[in-house]
């Protein structure tokens, strides 16, 4: 029936037909080989050609398992044609298997120390007996109880033991609001922040078409000013609808506040406050 | 080696199997539908359309006639693996975790969960009387304790090892369904549990991170294989003195993680020196099930990915020799 064949396939399937001119996939049987040959367009829009060989490999097997080999596809592989499906079957990159020889894994970490006491003779190799080059393990005066440097130091940790007092305020940990100079209060960020803020306002409800001029305009005949800000999208540039103008003097601010509330701009009535402070965390 | 990648499943493997010759691989998955595929080529014979809920198990018998596969809907179905028709049907109270024909293909042994007041159990079927698929099983042993996650038939099919999820191994005599032996295998819950080829000896894959050899008869613990993951499937070469584990992190922490990481790659230990010499990667996701083919020419492994993998050695393998 012609309709039934019409509608067997979805709208997306019909549109592709229609769009592409692409040769059928066919397959070819050439002495032991089969070689299936597909088209397709990729990402790029550019037609591509797959060509897919498979070595034909006769083998000798037990009765049952050529048997088995004869058995029909059913379930969703019933209309799968001979030989692998390659929408299920894909014969993946290559891999190796990775050995792993127990010898290197011991060699590995014993080079490794090795290298690392070379490297660290090189440099310093201090005795803890008698400061000098060599390990402790090895010093001459190993297990002779005599110790070069020491023995007369003994009597001066005693004369010391008064200036250690006097000292212990030098070098013990001293809290930071016990040093020097700590009575006065330490400046903090948000207090800074309250200062330049104390004069700024906030204009909001401007026109995306705002420019920094525009608004320099705007604001000019309040007084001077510090600062000013016109938010701007970043990808657009335009307008965010927003401003903040940090004047010199707060009733500069005032004056401007009392003005632009309600001022209409570029066809857009403007809302004008104080600008609140940020609250950070 | 090249592999071949059979992508027949929309969702994690939970396990596949080869039949007796090898020259049919069996896979479940998360999916609803079991795959058959030819293991030589990777070509897709057909699935087993019927089940409504996850297929956590799946065996085939002896002959290769007969498919059994158990469901997270509450059921064990029989099917003619010629040609894919359910020949059997069995409601079971909760999901069906393990699934096992004996090695006569007879009788079939299958576990059930603990779940919703209902207690594992382990139920034998006879698969000769047709009718006794969907009546009652031949002999039903509740384990009240810990669930069972793994089971084989011992030799001869006079017993039953069952692995369980505190990770207790169990003897089960099938004449009386009494306990016979019981021991503290692993501290995780036993994942899997493959015997080996003579069935004398099985390997055990536990999520504590290490896999062991046990001796069937006495569950002596032969060897232990430790890795730095926890351990999802085993399995024991039949022709060389190898084991292979897969596994890797849960699937729940692997997207967190890189691949690299992630350590999915198949690990070959060395059966009686318990070192690992060889690695192979390629999935994306943990190992979920892991099988040699009877011949030990190649394996197949299938990951939480969705993929199975069939890999066929190279020479270099069995060239390979272990220094001690």
């Amino acid at each position: 029936m012609p309709v039934a064949d019409e509608v067997k396939s979805s709208w997306a399937d019909e549109v592709e037909e229609v769009v592409e001119d692409i040769p059928q996939s066919n397959e070819v049987f050439e002495n032991g080989f089969k070689i299936v040959t597909e088209y397709r367009r990729n990402e790029d829009d550019k037609k591509e050609k797959i060509v897919r060989t498979y070595k034909i490999e006769k083998r000798c097997v037990s009765k049952p398992i050529a048997l088995r080999k004869t058995w029909a596809k059913y379930g969703v592989a019933a209309g799968d044609k001979p030989g692998p499906n390659p929408a299920n079957t894909v014969v993946g990159e290559d891999v190796f298997m990775q050995f792993i020889t127990s010898k290197e894994e011991q060699d590995k970490p014993d080079e490794d120390v090795l290298d690392k006491l070379k490297s660290m003779a090189d440099k310093t190799v201090k005795c803890r007996t008698c400061n000098g080059d060599h390990w402790t393990l090895k010093c001459p005066f190993k297990d002779t109880g005599y110790i070069p440097n020491k023995a007369p130091a003994t009597p001066a940790t005693e004369e010391k033991r008064p200036t250690q007092v006097e000292d212990k305020t030098k070098s013990k940990y001293i809290a930071p609001g016990l040093r020097e100079g700590g009575g006065k209060r330490g400046e903090t960020m948000s207090r800074r922040h309250d200062d330049s803020s104390a004069a700024a306002i906030r204009v909001s409800n401007l026109s995306e078409s705002t420019q920094e001029a525009d608004l320099e305009e705007l604001v000019k005949p309040f007084g001077d000013y510090n600062k000013l800000f016109l938010a701007k999208d970043k990808s657009t540039g335009l307008c965010k609808g927003f401003a903040y103008i940090h004047f010199k003097s707060r009733s500069a601010a005032a004056a401007a506040i009392a003005t632009l509330n309600g001022h209409g701009y570029d066809h857009l009535i403007l809302n004008a406050d104080w600008s609140k402070p940020q609250h950070n965390n | 080696m090249k592999p071949l990648m059979l992508h027949g499943h929309e969702r994690a493997i939970t396990q596949i199997k080869y039949n007796r010759e090898g020259d049919l691989l069996f896979s479940s998955a998360k999916d609803h539908c079991p795959n058959v595929w030819y293991s030589l080529n990777g070509e897709r014979l057909g699935n087993f359309i019927g089940h409504i809920g996850a297929v956590w198990c799946l065996d085939i018998n002896w002959e290769s006639t007969k498919f059994m596969s158990g469901a997270a809907d509450n059921t064990l179905k029989l099917w003619d693996c010629s040609n894919g028709v359910e020949i059997g049907n069995i409601n079971t109270k909760s999901t069906v975790r393990t699934c096992v024909f004996s090695y006569s293909g007879n009788l079939a042994a299958y576990s059930t969960d603990t779940q919703r007041k209902q207690i594992c159990e382990i139920n034998v079927i006879d698969c000769r009387i047709s009718d006794s698929f969907g009546s009652e099983p031949i002999l039903c042993i509740p384990v009240p304790e810990s669930k069972v996650t793994a089971l084989f038939w011992g030799p001869l099919d006079e017993m039953v090892v069952t692995g369980h999820e505190n990770g207790k191994i169990t003897q089960w005599d099938m004449r009386t369904g009494k306990q016979l032996n019981q021991i503290d295998g692993h501290s995780g819950s036993i994942n899997d549990m493959q015997p080996s080829k003579e069935g004398m000896m099985f390997i055990t894959a536990s999520s504590d991170h290490t896999s062991k050899l046990f001796d069937t008869e006495q569950l002596l613990n032969l060897k232990t294989y430790v890795t730095e993951r926890p351990v999802n499937s085993a399995s024991i070469s039949p022709i060389l003195d190898h084991v292979v584990l897969g596994g890797g992190q849960e699937a729940s922490v692997v997207t967190t993680t890189s691949t690299r990481v992630g350590k999915f790659d198949a690990r070959f230990y060395h059966m009686v020196f318990e070192e690992e010499f060889g690695r192979v990667k390629g999935h994306f996701g943990p190992i979920n099930s892991l099988a040699f083919h009877p011949d030990g020419r190649s394996y197949a492994s299938g990951g939480e990915d969705g993929y199975v993998r069939v890999h066929y050695f190279d020479p270099s393998y069995f060239e390979f020799t272990f220094d001690c």
